[in-house]
């Protein structure tokens, strides 16, 4: 049985007309690390709050460890809670931010001690014992948080963009050392971010949410590979998928700058039925060497390059083609400038299809 | 960069309000200096500078004082005010905050309503409604107890409002927080509200000190016992008396000025802040 369950849950604001969530299921197994991703707005903070019970539950059923708990006050739920704002007692020093839950349930001071100790020691904080957190930097505060919710022991983590307040390279490490805390503690956590990036990297499973209704849940590499609809492939994946309105003809798409391109059968069956759709491709499905060239060869295009993003280890190609800006992702060695003509492929095989009224993803089987 | 014309300035300002509180201070130096004369002494130089000058501190400067603490209650009346005060200073901060808490805090109906006519009660004067008071303590049975003092004290719709602007201020997530580790809301409010709000917790503390310190018209109508006097009605009491010289008078005046000049000098940052009322910004 799974540890946590949602069922149907909805969340209407007091004086909102709309619902800020709707219907959520989910079920989430013991020691699984869940994110719940998506854009600002969406209803993620709203449903992590639910879960920890600092919102109503306006309709609808949650269970933790198989029990229900939609009136169960926060801190008979069984959770640990990291916020955004790290939410530190600020005059007191770490050690007290750590131990202060543990003093409350009465747990023997030997004991708590111990698991203090064993907090400060694992999130590097020993020199700061003493300090208090307006003496401690981003990084050293959300730690702090992060000790005062490991201390207690509780079954399930939640984390509300614990990150986003942190400079770019601090949230890389600091990732890291979330995931391997939750791989030797083992409890179950709810993650949210809105930056797919962490939820990508540190997640066994994605939730991705778009106005308060859920998309998608599954493996990181599942909603990369198979998203379900145009926004979770549009959502997920850095530099964002390009998009191009298409129409379907005999031989394969017609873009609406008018470029054909031939499509092979077993894509092509994919669109039968249709006469208008979106295709998706990433920009690391756009070819530009010529051993793809060959293979992919009647699928071969031309563009002039107006814009290069250089990162060092690839390299991001902008070019007008199809009707809109597109990016293609290339390796370090494929060296193009602004102004260059290139020849391109699309990967046939690569491509996502969605139908243009729906959104959904246009799959084989259907 | 503070360049050195800027310094130069602050040099001339400088001098110009010391002189300038020099004199708002005469009357203060003149009742100082007068309280360690006997009054042949007094009344022997009133309008030269001389008159301003302490006299020398010999053996029997402090004549007046011993005078007035030994023949007099004024210790007992200054006890008595101290106490009051303390008093009042924790019920006024218990009470006061509470409710500026729920004020800020608290989701309950019409809070908004509650706070306007808080905040309408501010322009109420003390006086319109004393003989109201009188009549409520007196009807209880209360009058000249110290309970019957204290209790129309403790409510003050200013100290509310303060607290209430300095609480609003606070984050929500150190409350979630501290749900989770099991701290209910009373305790919170006494073991991370008031310490978390120092600032407005001092500046109320303050204002209270004062208000007690400097009341006059309601422990008159209350006290009617010695035992209980405060110090303002012990002075007045003592300085009406027939017997009680000008020194002695000067020395009960002054020792009932000190502890205002005290509190005003430690704790001007927070008489400031209190009367801007800002509220805003809390370390
Ligand atoms: N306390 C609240 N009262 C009314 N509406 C709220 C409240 N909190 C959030 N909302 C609304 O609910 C929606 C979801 O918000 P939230 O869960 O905070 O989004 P996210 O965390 O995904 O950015 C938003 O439209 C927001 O305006
Ligand atoms: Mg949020």
């Amino acid at each position: 049985m799974s540890y946590v369950e949602l069922k149907n849950i909805c969340k209407k604001y007091k004086g909102n007309d709309k619902n800020s969530v709707t219907d959520f299921n989910l079920e989430i197994e013991e020691k699984e690390f869940i994110a719940f991703v998506g854009p600002s707005g969406c209803g993620k903070s709203t449903t992590l709050r639910m879960i920890a019970g600092f919102e109503d539950i306006t309709s609808g059923d949650l269970l933790i460890g198989g029990s229900r708990m939609n009136e169960t006050a926060p801190a008979d739920r069984g959770i640990s809670m990291v916020f955004q704002n790290y939410a530190l007692y600020p005059h007191m020093t770490v050690e007290k931010n750590i131990s202060y839950g543990l003093k409350n349930m009465k747990v023997p001071s030997a004991e708590i001690q111990r698991k203090v100790d064993w907090a400060v020691e694992i999130l590097g904080l020993e020199e700061y014992r003493y300090r208090k957190p307006k003496n401690l930097s981003g990084g050293q505060r959300q730690r702090v948080a992060l000790g005062r919710a490991i201390v207690k022991n509780q079954k399930l983590f939640l984390m509300d963009e614990p990150l986003s307040n942190l400079d770019t390279k601090l949230r890389v490490s600091m990732r890291n050392e979330i995931s391997k805390l939750h791989r030797s503690l083992g409890s179950t956590t709810i993650y949210v971010t809105h930056d797919q990036v962490e939820a990508m990297t540190m997640a066994d499973r994605i939730v991705i949410m778009k106005d308060g209704v859920v998309q998608q849940v599954g493996k990181p590499m599942e909603l990369y590979e198979h998203p379900i609809n145009k926004f979770v492939a549009g959502f997920i994946g850095s530099p964002q998928m390009n998009f191009y309105d298409v129409k379907v003809d005999g031989e394969g798409i017609v873009f609406s700058d008018g470029k054909k391109m031939k499509l092979p059968d077993a894509v092509k069956g994919k669109l039968q039925g249709y006469d208008h759709v979106v295709m998706g491709i990433r920009g690391e499905d756009i070819k530009l060497d010529s051993s793809n060239m060959e293979v992919y060869a009647e699928c071969r295009q031309k563009a002039v390059i107006d814009n290069t993003e250089i990162m060092g280890n690839e390299n991001n190609l902008y070019f007008q083609f199809g009707g809109i800006t597109s990016v293609a992702r290339v390796s370090k060695y494929e060296v193009s400038q602004v102004g260059d003509e290139i020849d391109f492929v699309f990967m046939p095989h690569k491509m996502h299809f969605f139908d243009a009224k729906t959104e959904l993803a246009i799959t084989a089987d259907v | 960069m503070v360049t050195r014309k800027q310094k130069r300035n602050n040099w001339i300002l400088t001098i110009v309000l010391l002189i300038a509180s020099l004199f708002f201070l005469f009357p203060v130096i003149w009742m100082l200096a007068n309280s360690f004369k006997p009054d042949a002494a007094i009344t022997a130089d009133m309008n030269s500078l001389r008159a301003f000058v302490p006299p020398i501190l010999n053996g029997s400067f402090l004549e007046n004082y011993i005078t007035v603490l030994t023949n007099t209650n004024f210790i007992r009346y200054m006890c008595n005010t101290l106490f009051y005060a303390a008093v009042l200073i924790v019920l006024g901060v218990v009470v006061n905050g509470l409710a500026g808490y729920a004020l800020a805090k608290i989701k309950f109906p019409f809070r908004e309503r509650w706070l306007m006519i808080i905040m309408l009660l501010m322009i109420v004067p003390m006086e319109t409604i004393i003989t109201i008071h009188f009549l409520i303590v007196a009807k209880l049975g209360l009058l000249n107890t110290v309970l019957g003092y204290i209790l129309p004290m403790i409510v003050n719709p200013f100290n509310i409002f303060l607290f209430r602007q300095v609480f609003v201020s606070l984050p929500d997530d150190v409350y979630e927080a501290a749900q989770l580790d099991r701290c209910g809301p009373l305790k919170y409010f006494f073991t991370m509200v008031l310490p978390m709000s120092k600032s407005v917790v001092a500046t109320v503390s303050v204002f209270t000190f004062l208000n007690v310190w400097n009341d006059y018209l309601w422990p008159s109508l209350v006290f009617t016992s010695g035992d209980l006097l405060s110090a303002q009605i012990g002075l007045n009491a003592i300085t009406s008396n027939d017997n009680t010289t000008t020194g002695q008078t000067l020395a009960v005046i002054t020792m009932v000025t000190i502890p205002v000049i005290i509190i005003y000098s430690f704790f001007s940052k927070q008489i400031v802040e209190g009367v801007i009322s800002t509220g805003s910004k809390e370390g």
